[in-house]
């Protein structure tokens, strides 16, 4: 089935991108497929789930250029996700997914949700003095990874970004924590391990600074990531937590990357994705959807001095297997 | 091709799709096709939309074409079942979609957005079908699809100009209902009818705004793709940029920018109607605005993306499309010489200009000159701005073209350089890198930039001789810096992977004489400047290429001097391979070892700059083959007699006294005249400048092989053709005659001196290289052969003949010495590169010719005054080698990142704008709400403003500022001086040496002194110029005679001197 836009709303680019990378993975929509609809019409409309179902449904059957997800959006301003305000991608995404969570009743559909998506980190926190160590575990959405170093050096590709964001640190001098054992603030080291990727993998490019001031501004410098992704190669093996039969699914084939052009105070979100069944990449630009080619989606790992361009904010990798 | 054209042209399975796809249509194929053109035109998409007037207005239109048509149809047989087809169609339409025309639009939308598919479908089947294999090649690839994109990005403008279009229509119609229906003072909030057309007003409201998403959802789509399309040129310049820099260094390369001219120009044509559109758009603002107005949000934004693009599009479109050039003859731009004229050219391949408007472009020499002591700074003499005049000639584009442009240094500009104390500056004239910027004011459209583009770095001289070494610079700059403006390059130059290397000069051998190097020749040159076997990851040392060479010269020296050797007089036999170039004497004897005896190859000369010699193998019955090397032939001779003729007539002197050619079969085994047949000239040298009323003679090669010793040694010998018998005279005699230098060496070599010589002594004197000179010999006269032996003046087998006019030729490479005696004087002349050599005389008239290449010398003497002088090549050099050159400390100036201009956003409604407003009772709105739904806009508005307004200057890359790393202090460097002026290099001396003056001041006149040399005199010789390019230094370790020759014969010549025995070894190739 050809791509189907979305009508901008008003300011509304930002949620159609994301639903757009929601709509375009298959394995999502096996999911929010089989959700129960709500019994009364106040139910229905207020219910995130089915009325996402109800844009797929129309998205599909419409035969339209595009389709407005008014339905939708009048339904997530009743959840606090306000019309009209540009919103940031991978905020929203988080949001979005928490409310499709929250309002899933099956629980089988939950787990199945939270498979497709969250990522499993170990955290561990060690004394330098003595032995004591924590460890706790913790799922994330995205991972969120900066694109500069501790010492505002670019980061040169992606999988420096995942690198450097499993790089242990030293929490020293005012960041010292108190360890139990030495009864002291002592130097820790904290480092992070990955134990377990789900078949959607999300990438949130931090692509902004603060400055001194409040005022944020964006790196739009150039960071390529690769079209596969094996975390394997770009881990070491004291980055992970996960044994053999689980890092071999490790491997990663980009599916759709959120893009972002203009400033932080003034801009535009569209979202590239390769349509699961037919391979092809598309571009969604609100209402215009045309098919690109990697050319295009490669022109979206930025440019120090054009900084008005498209640069990808959010990247979703798919897991090569369904395992 | 219109849509519907293409749909027919499809291959029958995709045509079947679309039989099916109109077979349940409602809309049948006959009203699509005899409509085609108009339906394609009109945008359903739009019209789609309910209570749009737009829908009503088409599918009226669509019926009274419909009606015309038939009306127009004639009433033959073909057409009657058309007629029919088509007045049903138009009874059927009416009767479904009058009362819905929306619907009808939205079915025609349709059926054309599937239409576009199974012809997408089509066309890439199609493509697959006719060629099985499709892999086309890389560039045509990326070309390809370039041109598919630019045409693709002029469709999508084009959709995108037609959907403003349609807003405009839109926002008329919205603007006029609102003009005369919403009047808000009255109170009619109660009145039905007004609530119904307050309703239609909303309803027209929301269209408009939707509309305008639409067109603003399709400019972010074009931006986008102009992006990448962007990115696309952008690589197919870089490419194109190389292919000039190694056009440059004479590697293969098509610099055409016609193709990249017609992209860039397309696109920029694309990204400034995409401009005015936006304007167009703005001006739409201005009329109508309203709450959350798209526009106001978001046109900030496009138009900071279109005027970065195209900002950035024209300032990379801006190319030197001819870096600096003069004319030379070995087609080597990049090298300037102050004084002479020259020529840049830069091209904006944005083709675009106001006509009105006269755009001035400017060149700059060295506008940030890098701090470097000494740095020479130059002004531009000619004109250094100029009016581009694009609308001569359109086809020819918008051309910077400067010509006759010449340099002339500033004025105290080397200070610590010049003159004569040389030991300041940092870097030799021909390391300094210069650069010359164009800027030019670009205006067009109300868009107004700053462009400019800058050269590769040149290197500017002053005198030719450091031609050379100038080009070696470029070679090594274009060959290695990544930034293509670092003028410090040379400060510290980093080593040239062999490989690079190889290819480089692979192309000086190319472009020069259309062959390339072989392998095995690359293999001889990495021996010798990296040693045997060297590994495949080697590198070569700046210095080790262009500057050491304990030879006197540097590798780069050696193999330009083989250059200018083949451009000028070994073209067509390198190019058609018969010279065999770069063989080490081990390659050479394990080549010719196992071939029949007399077969030769031509290589070059290690020891000599730009000399080619042949080396030939002979069996013997018993015992290992020996082997024959000729002592190099130079440009010197090589101008007089070409190569093949020399190979023609090269004779060898046997016992027997018979001469013979040992020059049988070229390697590996062609034979000779089969192999070089065709380069023979005609039997004729001697109409160089002789007339006709001489005998006919020529000009042969005969070395004498002395009896027992191996050793060959060569002489041009002068015979007349009627001559009848050629004698040998048994050498040794002249050697025994004493005498010193009768004068010292000349100090100054520019002075040759030629003092007149007596009358009454008539002589012809053979002179300069270049000139033949045969003065008739006597029939019957015996005539001496002065012979030479390798390097080192050994004998000078030369006696007085029988029939008291002997004759004596002696000759060396390079020279051509023919002195006829006359009435019983002995006459002898004997050469030899770099010696001195002298004839003594009988009888009170000695003549004396000394030649030697690369310098003559000529006194003749009066009666019984003997008077020699000969000098050899390069004693004078009045060079200094290595001089301390202290590495200038440093401190580089800060570069910050330049932020992004400051972008004012501020987007304020024109005072007159009609807003339309929540005016009080009825609430115009937009929203998500649907129809009827109405939303407060209060609530929403501290929210939505947040974007709109004001764009914040976004500060620069996050990029640190950098500071070029400060140099430390780097220990002294040797470094090579330039050649002091008033210098003359060994051109010029030979140019004034060889001069007329000589030549005449000579002819006939030449009396001679004579002089032996003896050893110490060459001792001498050697002394008084210590650390010069002497050729005969024994340092040479480009010196042929290795192990594989032995010294020559007559060692008691040698026996007293402390010259020790020539020996090349791999250690010296370090």
């Amino acid at each position: 089935a050809e791509a189907v836009g979305l009508y901008n709303l008003g300011q509304s680019c930002c949620l159609n991108s994301l639903l757009q990378v929601f709509l375009m993975n298959i394995r999502f929509t096996r999911i929010l497929r089989r959700i129960t609809v709500p019994p009364s019409p106040a139910q229905r409309r207020s219910n995130v789930p089915y009325q996402m179902l109800l844009l797929l449904e129309k998205m599909q059957y419409g035969k339209c250029k595009a389709v407005g997800p008014r339905e939708l959006a009048c339904c997530l301003s009743e959840h606090r996700v306000k019309l009209f305000v540009q919103h940031d991608a991978a905020q929203l995404f988080l949001t979005l997914w928490n409310l499709l969570k929250k309002q899933m009743k099956k629980p089988e559909l939950v787990e199945e949700l939270s498979d497709l998506y969250t990522i499993c980190i170990q955290e561990h926190l060690a004394c330098q003095k003595c032995s004591f160590e924590i460890k706790s575990n913790s799922t994330m959405l995205t991972l969120p990874l900066p694109v500069l170093d501790a010492n505002s050096h670019r980061l040169k590709t992606l999988e420096d970004c995942l690198q450097y964001f499993f790089h242990p640190e030293e929490l020293t001098g005012l960041n010292m924590c108190f360890c139990q054992q030495c009864g002291r603030k002592t130097t820790f080291l904290q480092s992070m391990k990955l134990v377990h990727l789900p078949r959607t993998l999300t990438l949130h490019l931090k692509r902004f600074c603060f400055e001194r001031s409040s005022h944020t501004h964006k790196l739009s410098h150039s960071l390529p990531f690769p079209q596969e992704l094996d975390f394997r190669e770009v881990l070491k093996e004291n980055q992970c937590q996960a044994d053999d039969s689980e890092k071999a699914t490790w491997k990663y084939e980009l599916f759709a990357v959120v893009a972002h052009s203009g400033s932080t105070s003034c801009g535009h979100y569209c979202a590239y994705i390769r349509s699961l069944t037919e391979g092809k990449w598309y571009c969604f630009n609100d209402s215009e959807v045309c098919q690109v080619s990697w050319d295009d989606v490669k022109c979206t790992y930025g440019h120090s001095n054009l900084h008005w361009r498209e640069t990808a904010y959010l990247l979703f990798y798919m897991k090569k297997h369904p395992w | 091709m219109a849509q519907w054209q293409e749909v027919q042209s499809l291959a029958n399975t995709y045509l079947e799709q679309v039989h099916q796809l109109y077979a349940g249509s409602a809309l049948p194929m006959a009203v699509r096709q005899c409509l085609a053109a108009w339906i394609e035109d009109q945008n359903w998409r739009q019209a789609e939309e309910p209570l749009s007037s737009h829908a009503p207005m088409l599918f009226h239109s669509l019926l009274v074409l419909l009606g015309e048509r038939l009306g127009s149809l004639g009433s033959g047989y073909e057409d009657f079942m058309l007629k029919h087809n088509l007045r049903k169609a138009h009874r059927d339409l009416q009767a479904e979609f009058a009362k819905k025309p929306e619907k009808f639009a939205n079915l025609v939308a349709n059926l054309l957005q599937e239409e576009r598919r199974i012809l997408r479908l089509g066309q890439a089947g199609g493509q697959g079908g006719s060629t099985p294999a499709p892999s086309p090649a890389p560039e045509s690839g990326r070309e390809q699809q370039i041109q598919r994109r630019l045409s693709e990005f002029h469709t999508a403008l084009q959709e995108a100009d037609r959907a403003f279009r349609h807003l405009e229509d839109l926002q008329d119609a919205f603007d006029f209902c609102y003009k005369v229906h919403y009047q808000p003072e009255r109170e009619r909030s109660r009145d039905p009818e007004y609530r119904q057309e307050l309703q239609a007003l909303q309803a027209k409201l929301q269209n408009l705004d939707r509309q305008r998403r639409e067109v603003l959802a399709q400019m972010q789509q074009l931006l986008g793709r102009s992006e990448t399309l962007q990115e696309l040129l952008r690589e197919e310049l870089g490419d194109w940029r190389l292919r000039q820099q190694r056009l440059c260094l004479g590697g293969p390369g098509d610099t055409n920018l016609r193709p990249l001219e017609t992209w860039f120009t397309q696109l920029g044509q694309g990204l400034f109607q995409l401009r005015q559109l936006l304007r167009a758009l703005s001006d739409l603002r201005q009329k109508v605005t309203y709450e959350r107005d798209p526009l106001v949000a978001e046109m900030p934004l496009l138009e900071q993306r279109l005027q970065e693009q195209l900002t950035h599009l024209l300032e990379s479109a801006f190319v030197v499309e001819q870096q600096p050039s003069t004319p030379n003859p070995g087609k080597r731009p990049l090298v300037l010489r102050t004084a002479s004229k020259f020529s840049t050219r830069a091209r904006l391949l944005v083709r675009l200009h106001d006509r009105n408007h006269r755009m001035e472009a400017k060149i700059h020499i060295d506008r940030d000159p890098p701090s470097i002591k000494g740095f020479r700074r130059f002004n531009i003499l000619t004109s250094s701005s100029k009016t581009l005049l694009a609308g001569d000639s359109p086809q020819e584009g918008l051309v910077c073209d400067f010509q006759y442009l010449t340099l002339k240094e500033q004025k105290d500009s080397r200070a610590g350089k010049g003159g004569v104390t040389s030991w300041q500056g940092p870097l030799a004239v021909t390391e300094e890198l210069h650069l010359i910027t164009f800027t030019l004011a670009y205006a067009y459209c109300g868009l107004e930039l700053e462009l400019e583009t800058t050269t590769l770095p040149f290197v500017i001289i002053s005198n030719n001789n450091q031609f050379s070494s100038a080009w070696a610079s470029i070679l090594w700059f274009n060959m290695l810096s990544s930034d293509p403006k670092a003028q410090q390059f040379f400060s510290s130059p980093p080593p040239a992977p062999w490989p690079r290397l190889a290819e480089v000069l692979s192309w000086q051998f190319q472009s020069v004489a259309e062959r390339g190097l072989s392998r095995e020749n690359l293999l001889m040159l990495a021996e010798k400047l990296l040693g045997s076997k060297p590994p495949p990851d080697s590198s070569v040392a700046w210095p080790k290429f262009s500057k050491d060479g304990a030879a006197g010269f540097s590798f780069w020296a050696w193999l330009d001097g083989i250059l200018g050797l083949l451009q000028e007089h070994l073209k067509q036999l390198w190019k058609d391979g018969l010279i065999l170039g770069f063989v080490s004497h081990k390659q050479e004897k394990k080549l010719l070892k196992s071939r029949l005896t007399g077969t030769f190859l031509l290589r070059f000369s290690e020891s000599v700059l730009g000399g080619v010699t042949f080396t030939w193998v002979e069996h013997h019955e018993k015992g290992s083959p020996s082997f024959h090397a000729v002592d190099p032939y130079t440009a010197s001779e090589l101008v007089s007699l070409a190569l093949p003729d020399i190979i023609r007539d090269y004779q060898m002197m046997m016992e027997e006294n018979i001469p013979e050619n040992p020059l049988k079969y070229l390697y590996p085994n062609t034979p000779r005249d089969e192999a070089f047949g065709p380069y023979y000239s005609q039997r004729q040298e001697g109409n160089l400048n002789e007339s006709k009323k001489y005998l006919n003679r020529r000009l042969i090669r005969v070395s004498s092989r002395q009896p027992s010793k191996w050793q060959t040694e060569e002489e041009l010998v002068v015979a007349t053709e009627n001559l009848e018998t050629l004698q040998l005279q048994p050498g040794g005699q002249g050697t025994q005659q004493s005498g010193g230098l009768a004068l010292p060496q000349p100090q100054s070599l520019g002075t040759p001196q030629v003092p007149p010589g007596n009358v009454g002594t008539p002589q012809g004197v053979a002179t300069s290289p270049g000139i033949l000179q045969v003065p008739p010999g006597n029939v019957g006269t015996p005539q001496g052969v002065a012979s030479r032996l390798g390097i080192a003046q050994v004998t000078l087998p030369v006696t007085p003949g029988n029939l008291g006019t002997p004759q004596v030729v002696a000759m060396s490479p390079g020279t051509l010495q023919v002195t006829p005696g006359n009435l019983g004087t002995p006459q002898v002349v004997a050469t030899s590169p770099g010696t001195l050599q002298v004839t003594p005389g009988n009888l009170g008239t000695p003549q004396v010719v000394a030649m030697s290449p690369g310098t003559l010398q000529v006194t003749p003497g009066n009666l019984g005054t003997p008077q020699v002088v000969a000098t050899r090549p390069g004693t004078l050099q009045p060079t200094g080698l290595g001089t301390f050159q202290p590495q200038p400390q440093r401190l580089g100036t800060p570069q910050v990142g330049s932020g992004v201009p400051n972008l004012q956003g501020t987007v304020q409604v024109a005072p007159g704008a009609v807003q339309v407003l929540p005016g009080g009772v009825g609430m115009l709105q937009v929203g998500s709400g649907g129809l009827g739904s109405l939303q407060l806009l209060q609530g929403e508005q501290g929210t939505a403003a947040v974007d709109t307004g004001t764009l914040q200057p976004v500060p620069g890359a996050a990029q640190p500022p950098q500071l070029p790393e400060e140099q430390g202090t780097l220990p002294p460097e040797l470094r090579d001086l330039e050649l002091l002026p008033g210098s003359q290099d060994m051109q010029e001396l030979l140019q004034a040496l060889e001069g007329p003056d000589l030549g005449s001041g000579t002819l006939g006149t030449l009396e001679l002194a004579e002089l032996m040399p003896n050893m110490e005199t060459f001792e001498e010789n050697f002394q008084l110029s210590p650390g010069s390019a002497a050729l005969l230094d024994h340092h040479d370790p480009f010196l042929p005679q290795s192990e594989e020759l032995p010294l020559p014969a007559a060692p008691s010549l040698f026996s007293s001197t402390d010259f020790p025995p020539l020996h090349i070894d791999a250690s010296d190739f370090q």
